[in-house]
């Protein structure tokens, strides 16, 4: 029994150093004086000096952050607002339907609805450029909201809302002051993933960019095609602190909100008891 | 003096799909009173707040609030609330923000809330919880909670579907002369809907008993309790003893072998009857002294009383609450008034059965309650 559990230890780590070391191996030369990735000669900040005149990343990284700020937003309201419709669907087999349809738009390979993308822009003469690349993202964010949304409304107690509607509240009212904030938690989610999901996109950006518009990962990939420059290596250790960052902002999210739900599985007669006389 | 009637059902029917869950279901609601739904589960309790509140339409018939028909009324705009089974609070709100929901929903000034809010928490005992969240509440203070959310509104009416049943007894008890309480104080007509039949006879001015998507009978709990319509009722309410029984003529019933002096009437001669005998009516003697005779089966000690269960030469099954205990294997003689023993005529409907307890209940009483008891035939 202890035997298989040192064995899955050893080959958890051996998969992590494996997914890890290029990682570490590109920050580790992003500190090289030297411009090749051969040998380290010594540290140095010059990289992400150089990194910091670069105008053109700078707009870039700027430009991606819109992207991803701007689609995670629109997304978030599309996809908040279609996870509500799916919700309310009053018919099983409709309800199924969309939610299939949902979820075949998340598990498709990026770079078909990348593709896909291309020929309709192309088709209704769409100009290529921040617009194009903005709507794409939005597009393939919205699924992911509705994931991260729906179950949260479906844990929802579904009296609440005809307690809202019997205390008197119209059905605005009963989506402001109820539904909303039962699902916040689900959104903030949804909005995080939605923009990790952007900031992270290759595939489709890839297709629909043009006209002199990129994100830093389609920028990162055609400087890389054209040679080595450790400028890149400083490039993607930041994006790798970002991405970091991002992720423990996420968990504490969830951390958070876990602790609330233990509170209240606490045995609340426990504190009755201590507060009443 | 007309009393003003709050809630009035003509002949509502209701239908989901195939099935019927209401079936011609007439009443009224008068204002102050408390009234009691009472019915197993699923025999449609929940359906009618629901079509009071609002949150469903009658199939036919006519549902009117204050005189006027609710077809297009919706839920928001009824001088109605509802306390929920499960509360249905809103645990991303303080109790505070809770029992304000209604009044911010119709835009009330702030003031005006908070001291409107503060009263009604005084009247269910909750102040000083005010900051508290709901998952910091215990059942019986999340119940008070709901209870005051509702009641913050001033609504006409105060719907209350099944509000005690998650509670423990002792608990539960305690909140029936809370609830008894208020209704007497605030003199708001309240609908309350139990399928515990000792909580609808503590609670109600009047009790509507349900089976299967119909009022079978309504009345006050000392009515239902003492002369229930038929045997479903009779069981429903209470425990109690049904035998097979014989109408000699008015004011005789002929059952376990021998004929009783009763004081039901306004049978055919020789109808088939129901005759029901509560347990704690029934008195232990020794044999020779009892109008009927049982050998004890079994004795169950229940606390306030012994539960004796034994059986008549006849064959019927006798249940006996007495203070004096008996043992199983003897032979006892069981005695009982004429006011005790109440007829039931079998499919009588309610209307038929009101108008011949009027005539003979009253007259009957005057003319027996002198007389003695039993005489054999
Ligand atoms: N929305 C609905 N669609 C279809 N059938 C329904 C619906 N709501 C209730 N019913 C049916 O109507 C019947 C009565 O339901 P109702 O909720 O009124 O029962 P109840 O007396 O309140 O029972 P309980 O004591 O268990 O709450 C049940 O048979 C139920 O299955
Ligand atoms: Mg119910």
């Amino acid at each position: 029994m202890k035997q298989k559990q040192k064995w899955a230890t050893v080959y958890l780590v051996l998969v992590f150093i494996l997914l890890y070391t290029p990682i570490f191996y590109l920050i580790f030369y992003s500190f090289n004086e030297a411009g090749t990735m051969n040998q380290f000669s010594g540290f140095t900040l010059n990289h992400y000096s150089a990194l910091a005149e670069d105008a053109r990343l700078l707009i870039i990284a700027l430009d991606t952050v819109r992207i991803a700020l701007l689609s995670a937003l629109i997304a978030t309201v599309i996809g908040t607002a279609g996870a509500i419709g799916i919700y309310y669907t009053r018919q099983r087999r409709a309800q199924n339907v969309l939610l299939s349809l949902n979820n075949i738009l998340l598990v498709s390979p990026d770079v078909i609805i990348g593709a896909s993308f291309l020929l309709l822009f192309t088709l209704v003469g769409f100009q290529l450029g921040f617009y194009s690349v903005l709507l794409a993202h939005i597009a393939f964010s919205i699924p992911i909201v509705v994931l991260m949304v729906l179950p949260k409304l479906e844990d929802m107690n579904a009296n609440m809302i005809t307690a809202a509607r019997d205390l008197g509240a119209s059905p605005i009212q009963v989506l402001t002051s109820v539904i909303l904030p039962s699902i916040t938690p689900g959104i903030l989610a949804g909005y995080f993933m939605a923009f990790t999901f952007s900031i992270d996109d290759f595939a489709v950006t890839f297709f629909v960019t043009g006209g002199g518009f990129a994100t830093l990962s389609v920028e990162i990939y055609s400087r890389a095609r054209q040679g080595v420059s450790l400028e890149i290596n400083a490039l993607s250790t930041l994006l790798f602190l970002v991405a970091v960052s991002l992720v423990s902002g996420y968990y504490f999210i969830q951390q958070q909100q876990r602790n609330r739900k233990k509170l209240s599985q606490l045995d609340p007669t426990v504190h009755e008891k201590a507060v009443t006389p | 003096m007309t009393e003003e009637i709050i809630v009035s059902f003509d002949q509502v029917e209701k239908k989901y799909e195939k099935e019927t869950v209401l079936k011609t279901i007439s009443f009224d609601l008068e204002k102050g009173k408390f009234y009691t739904l009472l019915g197993p589960s699923g025999c449609g309790k929940s359906t009618i707040l629901n079509l009071i509140a609002g949150f469903a339409s009658p199939s036919s018939g006519t549902v009117s609030i204050l005189g006027k028909d609710t077809r297009d009324t919706p839920p928001n705009k009824r001088k109605i609330n509802t306390v929920f089974q499960d509360y249905a609070l809103f645990p991303h709100l303080n109790v505070f923000d809770n029992v304000a929901f209604g009044l911010k929903m119709k835009k009330m000034n702030k003031e005006k809330i908070k001291s409107k809010v503060t009263e009604t928490l005084k009247l269910v005992r909750l102040e000083g919880f005010e900051n508290r969240d709901i998952a910091e509440m215990s059942g019986g203070q999340k119940q008070r909670v709901a209870i005051a959310r509702a009641l913050v509104n001033e609504p006409d009416l105060l719907l209350l579907d099944e509000p005690l049943s998650a509670l423990d007894l002792k608990l539960r008890t305690e909140m029936q002369y809370e609830l008894r309480d208020l209704q007497q104080r605030l003199g708001i007509t309240f609908l309350f809907v139990t399928h515990d039949q000792e909580e609808a006879l503590a609670m109600s001015d009047e009790i509507m008993v349900m089976k299967e998507g119909r009022i079978v009978q309504t009345g006050t709990p000392n009515a239902v309790y003492d002369e229930p319509i038929n045997r479903y009722v009779a069981d429903f309410i209470g425990e109690s003893n049904i035998v097979r029984g014989r109408m000699v003529r008015d004011y005789a019933v002929s059952f376990a072998g021998k004929t009783f002096t009763c004081v039901d009437g306004g049978m055919q001669p020789d109808e088939q009857v129901d005759v029901v005998i509560r347990p704690e009516d029934l008195v232990l003697t020794e044999a020779e002294a009892g109008d009927i005779q049982i050998f004890v089966q079994t004795q169950l000690f229940r606390g306030v009383h012994y539960e004796i269960m034994g059986q008549d030469d006849a064959g019927n099954d006798w249940m006996v609450h007495s203070t004096r205990q008996s043992e199983p294997g003897r032979r006892v003689g069981l005695t009982f008034d004429p006011q005790d023993i109440h007829i039931m005529r079998i499919n009588e409907t309610e209307e038929a059965f009101d108008e011949r307890i009027e005539q003979f209940a009253t007259a009957a009483y005057e003319k027996t309650s002198k007389g003695g008891a039993g005489q054999d035939d």
